[in-house]
């Protein structure tokens, strides 16, 4: 093993040590890319309130202009379990795994799965 | 030689890391419930500061131009114009005056397909409750209905509705003004790409990371499936793009579809369509216009978008596609349309 360490030059060192910090650069990345695709955000009146990831089961009450939302996690889904605004199309949107649920008149967004969700088949944009 | 192998390494290596703190241009977007739907603004820049400034200053520019233009609230420059229909002018901001004045000229190019005067007809239809007003107060109303009894005094900056119990709704334009507001705040915070959608009123500009347009989707009005379905794609930058659809606010009773979209002739809602698509270059007019063509029906409309100088996607009310020559290479139909 010695003569193996003796044996190697500095570059060949340099190399090892770019190839272990570019593995150490993956796990970030791939962590990054996979909470990218799984977390419950949570946005009231256009700010990020709060941001969960989907694989933990909780319920959590968001207070809006027209009173509090009750917004539950489980099993890998979200629904609005409670509401206070007056015509509570919130809660007829049921169990969702991906998409995003909106309460227009208590101005919550909750969103699951990321930044690309609500584009389906890769459009940026949809009008009607 | 080793030496310089070790020094070609080492500068190979900070090349590399160089190459990294330039970061390319990214894709940044965010959503705010404004204007009662849901705004989302998108822009490419290579700064996540500099995308965050200037969505939020474009959010605030359409927060403070829907608290002048609300139909609905109390307080709004517009409510003081319906407040004070037949007594006296009201003095109003640049941007109220702005947009009325356009409303103004759309219904005029329009023949009156689109009025922002329906205000007294659209006030009784309450379609979350399924609300239909009695036929004799549609008939009532509709005297009041009519947008040359607006008079606008640009010098003064006054709006006059001439007769009580006028009222103007903005609702049919305003999106698409406010798009058009928030694209070029946008642009004076030294955004050179994005999109700005007011629910399906959108604007975009520049090209998308990847150096295509923006690849915008247009609703089928008869979905088949909960899943957002498309009739079409529309590639487009530089353009607007706005749809007026059957399907959008309606309720049905005895078999009949009773929709948001209200001919202001007769104060009932218009049949000829099921929903109109237009492209232009500015958001006010393709929002006013898909109205105005979604009244005028199919055959007129075509004439009206040629006569305006615009685009348009029409289905009409029985599921015929009517297109001007101008979406050729800019709008892909889906398979089976």
């Amino acid at each position: 093993m010695k003569t193996v360490i003796r044996n190697t030059t500095c570059a060949d060192r340099l190399l090892f040590f770019l190839l272990i910090l570019a593995s150490c650069a993956g796990i970030f990345i791939s962590r990054e890319a996979v909470s990218q695709s799984s977390d419950v955000l949570i946005e009231v009146n256009g700010k990020p309130a709060y941001t969960f990831p989907l694989a933990g089961d909780r319920t959590v009450t968001v207070n809006g202009p027209c009173g509090p939302t009750v917004v539950e996690i489980k099993d890998m889904k979200v629904r609005i379990r409670e509401a206070s605004c007056p015509n509570r199309l919130c809660l007829k949107e049921g169990w969702i795994a991906k998409g995003v649920i909106v309460c227009l008149p208590n101005r919550i967004v909750v969103t699951v799965g990321g930044k690309s969700a609500g584009s389906p088949r890769g459009v940026d944009a949809v009008t009607g | 030689m080793k030496k310089n192998l070790l020094v070609l390494l080492i500068f190979a290596a900070l090349l590399n890391l160089a190459a990294c703190a330039g970061r390319k241009p990214a894709v940044y977007k965010k959503t705010k419930p404004l204007m009662d739907t849901l705004v989302t603004i998108t822009v490419v820049t290579n700064s996540e500061g500099e995308a965050e400034k200037a969505i939020d200053d474009a959010l605030s520019t359409i927060d403070r131009f829907s608290g002048l233009i609300n139909f609905f609230s109390d307080r709004s420059e517009l409510a003081q114009i319906n407040g004070d229909a037949g007594i006296r002018p009201v003095r109003v901001s640049p941007d109220t005056l702005g947009v009325i004045e356009r409303a103004v000229f759309i219904a005029e190019k329009s023949g009156g397909a689109f009025d922002p005067t329906i205000g007294p007809e659209t006030r009784m239809w309450d379609f979350p409750k399924k609300i239909r007003p009695p036929d004799a107060s549609i008939r009532e109303k509709l005297g009041l209905v009519n947008y040359r009894d607006i008079l606008v005094d640009r010098e003064k900056s006054t709006v006059f509705l001439r007769r009580k119990g006028m009222m103007l709704d903005l609702g049919g334009i305003a999106k698409g003004y406010a798009a058009d507001m928030a694209l070029e705040n946008l642009k004076r915070n030294g955004i050179t790409a994005g999109l700005v959608a007011a629910a399906g009123d959108i604007r975009a500009f520049g090209l998308k990371p990847d150096g295509t347009p923006w690849n915008i989707g247009i609703k089928n009005p008869r979905q088949n499936s909960k899943a957002d379905e498309l009739i079409a794609r529309a590639r487009l930058t530089g353009k607007a793009i706005s749809t007026s659809g059957d399907y959008e606010r309606y309720f049905i009773e005895h078999g009949r579809r009773y929709h948001h979209l209200l001919d202001p002739k007769t104060g009932y809602p218009a049949g000829g369509c099921r929903s109109v698509t237009v492209i232009s270059d500015s958001g006010l007019y393709a929002d006013g216009f898909s109205t105005a063509v979604f009244v005028s029906g199919p055959e007129k409309g075509m004439r009206l978008v040629t006569d305006a100088g615009v685009d348009a996607l029409i289905i009409d009310k029985d599921g015929g596609i009517h297109t001007t020559p101008g979406l050729k290479g800019l709008v892909t139909f889906e398979d089976g349309h």
